[in-house]
């Protein structure tokens, strides 16, 4: 470990900085909003929503804040820090092909900008810590910071690029946290060795100072980054698990994601009934469980990968020329009086059953596990005698396992049973 | 237990110093000049090391293989006399130097040769591109090192080289290159549409089967796909109905589809003929001179067709008609085997004593009688052993409803399935699609419905996956079928006609006979050779119809098994329920059909506890000596059809290969086989009924009994009032206890059901005498064809198992009883055998006491490794020393001869590698040495070292570096095991070591897995090196686009059937279901299972050859032997005999030159083309 020697010092538990510091910062980088202002820039992406925030907007509040802070400024002895150099693109690009795991990485200083920007528009106000996944050579980190983010939490799974950041982090006084860890290894199902970057998420949760949460608080945690290609879906699977049984980072509330996928996961994800192909228990838990919102497209060719490893792009009958940011928060009433995280197992084994075959009736399902209720259930339902299991959307799946889960005939079915044989995630708290 | 020190070390010492080696010279005269001064020098080590080696290059150098190809621009940097090269590559370059020269050298002398073929039009896609990334490659290295002007001299040698890869990939495999699809589909579809059309045939359906070729022929680009077979198969129809018109337009209908009527198409013909009253000679003759321009003789028509019921005799008469005096030849002439090791086995047998069994004709017939019938009836229903248990009126109720639910789903059953084929019947199936129909009007609907219902009982409570299920259920119609077309081609009497004369060669009573059983069937079978064809031409129906008619007959069970779901609880609302579910589970993303029981049934079976089990015929034992294989197509049991090598369902290059061998090539193998089927065996009727008292009581898992479901953990159950009191760990915790406990009852419930078998049917057999057919897999290692029950099993099985045959003692006989004993404790490895000896004699009392007082006595055997063999021994041990006289003991025991790490003993004899020779006992030495302590010796060097460099693991592991650690993974390093397995299996040692910190378990295992293959390297050089050679042989052949093959030294052919995986789609009502087909020959190579398999494949066909030359060699002694792989089994008299046979065969096997011809073979298998 080569931290720096003010870094040893200071406990890893810490409480949130105080109020007044950050803000000692960011008169000093006032410079950095005007360059996301006034600076080239990239063409703002059009493809993206239209729903979601206006551009514009956050500049105008920064600067806001900006001056609401020079006024207590003149109280406080100036801050050692400037605004954070993000550092060639070229040496940048370079440190990240050095990288030994094949990754792709934010290299590009517009669009660790564009990144930071969907991440606002109050990232100065937030109290909502952000964990960048994998940052590398930190150029999305930098950025973050010089946006004003109160706290950053940089989870680096690869060593090399350790010491860099670490060395940032003493630079700066108590905004950006680095901790040895790979987010998409955090409670692996596996009994190997949990030494870094494998972590338990309470360690992890602890050693912050993020205490557990209600289900309804504020978002406590935003995560943002990038999945890594190969276990893209696998990840998505085990996090869809996880939410619904409130285990792992989800013990400390709803946690935000903010990552890139590919964008043919992206579509499965948000795949509509009646799309007989696409349309599977992933997307139709996912939608169920978050409110899933895109907020931009970016082509492939944007991210730095690690040279020795090319990543192929991978093929898909949908369309997969772009990683697409996405923003999936989890539903507040996800949870309610029948839902539970102890009985949303069973909820999450009938989607699936249900849907992996899509062009199966839905009465038929539900005969097989009670027989003869499924009309009844319909009609409750108000739904077709003939409707498919295709056709139903999420929130029908999840209305229709409340009634399921009254209803006292269903407890003699073998559906709870099945739940247990299904479950892989022995090893996930 | 190793005793393989007494067994090989004369030998060996023997092979090491003896230095005229006048007896196996004649063997490999053709390779060692005899003008060398080679007589008078002693043969080292270090000769076979030069020979090997130079192969090496020769091989590599034949086929020019990427490494060399990056070296070589290494070669070139310094070369060209530029200074830009890295000091990196500097480094490279002077190591690599010399051997690249010698291998470009070689190469380039080989360049020119073989040329002159067009390059382009054979070169395929793939080779393309193959040749294109490495042209990629080597431009990348040229920009590495800074080359940008090549010296002429190196470009051409390039150039040179990349010339010959063209060449050399153009030529290596013409066919495999060509498309795959379609080659594919032809031999895809002939099998569909010849099962089909058989499958008419035998349920009369016979417009059916011809409107289908109609069908087929009709379309041209169907037409294109049949082949002469499919036209066969009708015209054997019509032959039957004597009807010459349909096989005249038959005849034009093979002509229009350019194909040549081949014998079997003039015999269906001629049969035909034979069957027509007053048939005019004219015609007759016209067909013989037909068959005549075709270059057919009717000779070959006799000889090479097989024949159904009263075929052959309609064929003769048709012959006779027109030539009234012929007789078809009787071929007489035996051809022996060629290989050189079992010579003398088949040309000295004055001096054989073939043993015989101690029956009488009489008995040996009477047995005969009975094995056809159980066959016949195709299923065999026996007690379990829990039929001793009290029925308690609670089991009584449920064995009465039982019964009664299955009269109903029987009658369900039936009348669904005459409805669903009325329906599939009035369906005129589209154009080419092939229906299930007639596969479903094999047998009444009864037959397929007792199929249904019995596979209801053996459905585990957990269920079963779709496909294992349908696979099962197909395979068990297909079975059936297989019986009824044997008796249907009335074949059953003539077999027990032939079998009634053989069973003469075995029987005590009748003469001695200098001839093998094989030799005898095979002369019985010529003299009887009017009649059907023993020999059935069975086919084997393909993956896709077995499984395809398993899901529809699952389809059914799920649709029509009801039950009434206040059954069990009258408070239930009543309601019919179905009894089977279909459903998915998702096993990492993938979801995977399943067929699970209803709650209801599954208590119901479990509640009747019932103690019945049905079994299909195959899974007993045989209860007569087994059909020798007399070919790869006919041996074992009498009717159930049985595979020479088993397979992969669907693998059929194994098959191919066997049929292409020469006959006698195989006669060692088949003999061995019959040999080792031959055996009989009885019960050991005390153990047994220890055994079954402790099954029936609690079981016991520390003596590998398995335990009721009665003793399986608890579910806890979680409540949804109480979740509110958990917490989220607490509820999370709970879940991973109900997910652990659930997993343990259903793997509890596996190991029982196996148990129970097992145990039942060694009941079942307790007052038998019975046999075990052999067959083998792919490499040759033989297998007992019965399942369940045979000796290869474990512990309580083999423990359960003594030789029918008794042998007196002898003098020898108790001392070797005693040794097997202290073998089977695993204590005193490290002793001599008399060191063991002396060990048993002063544990006497414990032994005795052990016999005497099994259950309650001081329990002595139950600590032993082996602790009801270990028991077994006491007993006879025993009964041995309290007899009169115990050399007159009349003794039925197995003693059993281990090696001691059979794979690194054949790699040593191998690499003549004296210090590993030395490490697992194959150089005579004080006490027996033991490869894993000196591995785990030279590991904990190696740790002290580290340990004293700082290095924290190392002292970590102070103290626990045992023999137990490192075992597992020495014995598998020469069976290929890699860093990542040989981790994985220290890492479970280190965790059954109690005291060992778990936080530096991972780190422990993987220093120690390395430390583990650097001290094998240290002690087994010559191993590293042909292991190396092995699997980079392998490399570049699978590179090359073939399959690793090759010949064991007794003949038999090897074919690795690791292919890329093709998945296939099968439609079905319930759920479609993908296939994933790793076997098919017809997909490219799996190179990395290619590669990695070849060794330890290669290894398995050594020692499954040195298994079967001992046996041969054993049974022309007259001793009873058996073998478990690298274990042998024998007398307590016949010890001595055995360990004998053994050595000289495994010194006889290993002055084989065995690597020089398999490189030969695979230079001219694979590089032919090349020079």
């Amino acid at each position: 470990y080569g931290k720096c020697s003010a870094c040893k010092a200071r406990p890893t538990l810490k409480q949130p900085a105080s109020p007044c510091s950050p803000r000692v910062l960011l008169q000093r980088r006032t410079f950095s909003l005007d360059s996301l202002s006034s600076g080239p820039g990239r063409p703002q992406p059009q493809q993206a929503r239209t729903d979601r925030a206006s551009p514009s907007s956050a500049p105008t509040h920064r600067n806001l804040s900006a001056v609401a802070v020079s006024v207590q400024d003149q109280s406080r002895p100036l801050g050692r820090y400037d605004f954070l150099d993000l550092g060639e693109v070229e040496e940048n690009t370079q440190r990240a092909q050095l990288c030994r795991t094949i990754r792709r990485f934010i290299i590009d200083p517009a669009l660790a900008k564009l990144v930071t920007h969907h991440l606002g528009p109050d990232l100065e106000d937030s109290k909502a810590a952000i964990f960048e996944c994998n940052p590398g050579p930190g150029v999305l980190t930098r950025t973050l910071l010089n946006a004003g983010a109160q706290r950053v939490v940089t989870l680096e799974g690869d060593k090399s690029f350790l010491p860099d950041l670490q060395a940032l982090e003493c630079l700066l006084d108590g905004q950006l946290e680095v901790v040895h860890c790979d987010f998409f290894k955090l409670d692996p199902m596996g009994r190997g060795s949990m030494r870094p970057p494998a972590m338990y998420s309470d360690k992890l949760f602890t050693d912050l100072g993020i205490s557990e949460a209600n289900w309804t608080d504020e978002v406590p945690v935003k995560v943002v980054g990038m999945f890594p290609q190969r276990i893209e879906r696998s990840q998505l699977w085990k996090l869809l698990y996880v939410l619904f049984d409130r285990l792992s980072i989800y013990r400390y509330g709803r946690v935000e994601l903010n990552l890139f996928i590919s964008e043919k996961e992206y579509l499965k994800l948000m795949a509509k009934p009646g799309d007989m192909l696409n349309y599977r228990a992933f997307g139709a838990l996912w939608q169920m469980a978050c409110h899933i919102e895109l907020l931009h497209k970016e082509p492939w060719a944007s991210f730095v990968t690690s040279s020795k490893n090319k990543l192929a792009i991978p093929k898909s009958r949908l369309p997969n020329d772009n990683l697409c940011l996405v923003r999936m928060t989890p539903r507040k009433d996800l949870f309610s009086s029948s839902l539970t995280p102890s009985n949303a197992a069973t909820l999450v084994m009938m989607v699936k059953q249900c849907l992996a075959k899509r062009k199966a009736r839905l009465v038929d399902r539900l005969n097989m596990w009670s027989p003869d209720s499924g009309p009844k259930l319909l009609k409750e339902m108000g739904m077709q005698e003939d409707v498919l299991t295709g056709h139903v959307y999420p929130m029908e799946y999840k209305q229709l396992f409340e009634l399921v889960d009254k209803s006292q005939e269903f407890t003699q079915s073998w559906l709870y049973e099945e739940v247990l044989e299904n479950t892989q995630k022995e090893g996930w708290i | 237990p190793c005793l393989v020190r007494t067994v090989y070390i004369n030998s060996l010492n023997h092979l090491l110093t003896d230095p005229p080696w006048t007896s196996q010279r004649r063997h490999f005269s053709a390779l060692i000049p005899k003008k060398e001064h080679g007589k008078k020098r002693v043969w080292e080590q270090s000769q076979l090391l030069d020979v090997l080696e130079a192969r090496i290059q020769q091989l590599q150098s034949d086929i020019v293989l990427d490494v060399q190809h990056a070296k070589v621009q290494f070669v070139k940097a310094p070369k060209s006399g530029r200074g830009a090269s890295s000091g990196k590559s500097h480094k490279k370059i002077s190591g690599e130097r010399t051997e690249v020269g010698k291998t470009i050298s070689k190469g380039g002398g080989q360049t020119g040769k073989g040329g002159g073929k067009d390059a382009s039009a054979s070169k395929s896609r793939w080779m393309e591109k193959l040749i294109q990334e490495k042209k990629t490659k080597t431009k990348k290295l040229n920009l590495k090192l800074g080359i940008e002007d090549k010296p002429v001299k190196t470009h051409t040698m390039v150039e040179k080289l990349e010339r010959k890869l063209n060449q050399w990939a153009m030529s290596a495999s013409p066919v495999l290159v060509q498309d795959n699809s379609e080659a594919r589909m032809h031999e895809g579809v002939q099998l569909g549409v010849h099962c089909y059309l058989e499958a008419c045939v035998f349920c009369g359906d016979i417009d059916r089967a011809q409107r289908l070729l109609l069908t087929h022929h009709r379309m041209i680009s169907r037409r294109n796909l049949l082949n002469i077979g499919l036209y066969n198969v009708m015209m054997r129809v019509w032959a039957k109905k004597g009807s010459l018109n349909q096989i005249g337009r038959m005849f034009i209908l093979v002509e229009e589809a350019g194909l040549k009527p081949n014998l079997t198409s003039y015999c269906a013909a001629l049969e035909c003929m034979g069957r027509t009253p007053n048939c005019s000679p004219k015609v007759i003759n016209r067909v013989l001179r037909q068959m005549k321009e075709d270059g057919l003789c009717v000779e070959e028509l006799f000889r090479l067709c097989v024949f159904r019921q009263d075929e052959r005799d309609m064929v003769l008469r048709a012959i006779q008609t027109v030539e009234p005096d012929f007789q078809p030849s009787i071929n007489t002439v035996l051809h022996t085997c060629s290989s050189p090791l079992v010579k003398d086995f088949y040309t000295e047998r004055a001096d054989a004593k073939y043993p015989k069994l101690a029956f009488s004709l009489e008995e040996l017939r009477e047995r005969f009688s009975r094995q056809l019938s159980m066959e016949q009836a195709s299923t065999i229903t026996i007690h379990s052993v829990e039929a001793m248990k009290p029925v308690t009126p609670h089991m009584a109720k449920m064995r009465d409803l039982l019964a009664k639910q299955r009269i109903v789903w029987h009658k369900a059953l039936v009348g669904a399935l005459r409805e669903s084929n009325m329906i599939l019947a009035s369906i005129t199936p589209k154009a080419v699609r092939l229906s299930l129909y007639p596969y479903l009007c094999l047998m009444d609907q009864k037959d397929y419905v007792d199929i249904m219902i019995q596979s209801l009982s053996n459905l585990p409570p957990s269920g079963e996956s779709l496909h294992m299920l349908a696979k099962e259920l197909g395979n068990r119609v297909h079975n059936k079928f297989c019986i009824r077309m044997k008796s249907h081609n009335q074949m059953v009497d003539k077999l027990s006609h032939i079998y009634n004369e053989y069973a003469e060669l075995l029987a005590k009573d009748s003469k001695e006979f200098d001839v093998l059983p094989r030799e005898r069937w095979w002369k019985l079978e010529a003299e009887h050779s009017s009649g059907p064809s023993l020999l059935g031409d069975k086919t084997q129906w393909p993956h896709t119809v077995v499984v395809e008619l398993g899901t529809y007959l699952v389809d059914l069970m799920v649709k029509h098994m009801k039950v009434n779901s206040d059954i069990l609880n009258p408070a239930y609302e009543r309601k019919l329920i179905p009894v089977l579910y279909h459903m998915y589970t998702f096993r990492s993303n993938k979801q995977v059909g399943f067929i699970k029981p209803h709650p209801i049934l599954t208590q119901m079976q479990q509640d009747a506890m019932e103690t019945t089990l049905t079994f299909d015929s195959y899974v007993m034992p045989m209860l007569c000596p087994p059909v020798p294989w007399t070919s790869a197509k006919f041996g074992a049991y009498l009717l159930t059809p049985t595979m020479l090598m088993r397979t992969v369902v669907g693998a059929n290059q194994h098959e191919i290969l066997l049929e292409k061998c020469q006959d006698a090539d195989l006669h060692a193998v088949l003999d061995s086989l019959n040999q080792l089927g031959n055996v009989a065996w009885r019960i050991n009727q005390p153990l047994l009924d220890i055994i079954i008292s402790i099954f029936n009581d609690k079981g016991s898992e520390k003596l590998d009994v398995p335990p009721p479901n009665s003793e399986a953990p608890k579910i806890p159950r979680y409540n949804q009032q109480d979740s509110a009191t958990y917490s989220l760990a607490e509820k999370a915790h709970l879940k991973r206890e109900m997910v652990k406990n659930k997993k343990k009852c259903s793997e509890m419930h596996s190991l029982r059901m196996d148990a129970l078998y097992k145990v039942s049917i060694a009941n079942h057999m307790r007052d038998e005498v019975f046999w075990f057919p052999h067959n083998m897999d792919f490499r040759g290692r033989t297998y007992p064809c019965p399942p369940y029950f045979n000796h290869l099993g474990s512990d309580v099985t083999r423990a359960i198992l003594v030789f029918a045959e008794g042998k007196p003692l002898g003098p020898g006989g108790l001392k070797w009883l005693k040794i097997h004993l202290v073998n089977l404790t695993g204590l005193k490895k490290r002793s001599s055998l008399a060191g063991r000896l002396e060990y048993a004699n002063t544990i006497m009392d414990d032994i005795l006491d052990s016999a005497d007082n099994p259950l309650n006595g001081k329990k002595w055997w139950q600590n032993a490794d082996e602790p009801w063999q270990a028991l077994a021994c006491c007993m006879e041990i025993a009964n041995a020393v309290r007899s009169l006289d115990p050399t007159h003991f009349i003794s039925h025991f197995p003693v059993h001869q281990d090696g001691s790490c059979n794979g690194l003993q054949h790699y040593a004899a191998l690499g003549r590698d004296v210090i590993g020779a030395t490490s697992v006992n194959l150089i005579p030495s004080e006490v027996p040495q033991d490869v894993y302590s000196g591995v785990a010796q030279q590991v904990e060097e190696f740790r002290a070292r580290d340990s004293e460099k700082g290095l924290k693991i190392a002292q970590v592991l102070e103290g626990f570096i045992s023999r137990k650690v490192v075992k597992q993974t020495v014995m598998t390093v020469v069976y290929g095991v890699t860093r990542y397995g040989g981790r994985l299996q220290i890492e479970k040692r280190l965790k059954e070591v109690d005291d060992f910190p778990k936080e530096y378990v991972w780190d422990a295992s993987h220093y120690l897995v390395q430390q583990v293959f650097s001290s094998l390297k240290e002690m087994f050089t010559g191993t590293r090196e042909i292991q190396d050679w092995l699997t980079e042989s392998a490399r570049l052949i699978a590179k090359s686009g073939n399959t690793v093959e090759w010949v064991t030294p007794l003949g038999l052919p090897i074919i690795q059937p690791y292919h890329r995986t093709r998945t296939q789609m099968l439609k079905g009502t319930i759920q479609d279901l993908s296939l994933q087909i790793t076997h098919d020959s017809k997909q490219k190579p799996d190179t990395v299972k290619q590669k990695n398999a070849f060794p330890p494949n290669f290894i398995h066909s050594l020692d499954s050859t040195h298994m079967m030359l001992t046996a041969l060699y054993c049974y022309s002694a007259g001793l009873t032997f058996v073998s478990v792989h690298d274990c042998f089994w024998t007398h307590a008299l016949t010890v001595d005999t055995m360990n004998k046979v053994c050595r000289e065969q495994f010194v006889a096997l290993h002055s084989q030159p065995i690597l020089q011809e398999l490189s030969n073979f695979l230079l001219q298998k694979y590089c032919s083309g090349l020079s």
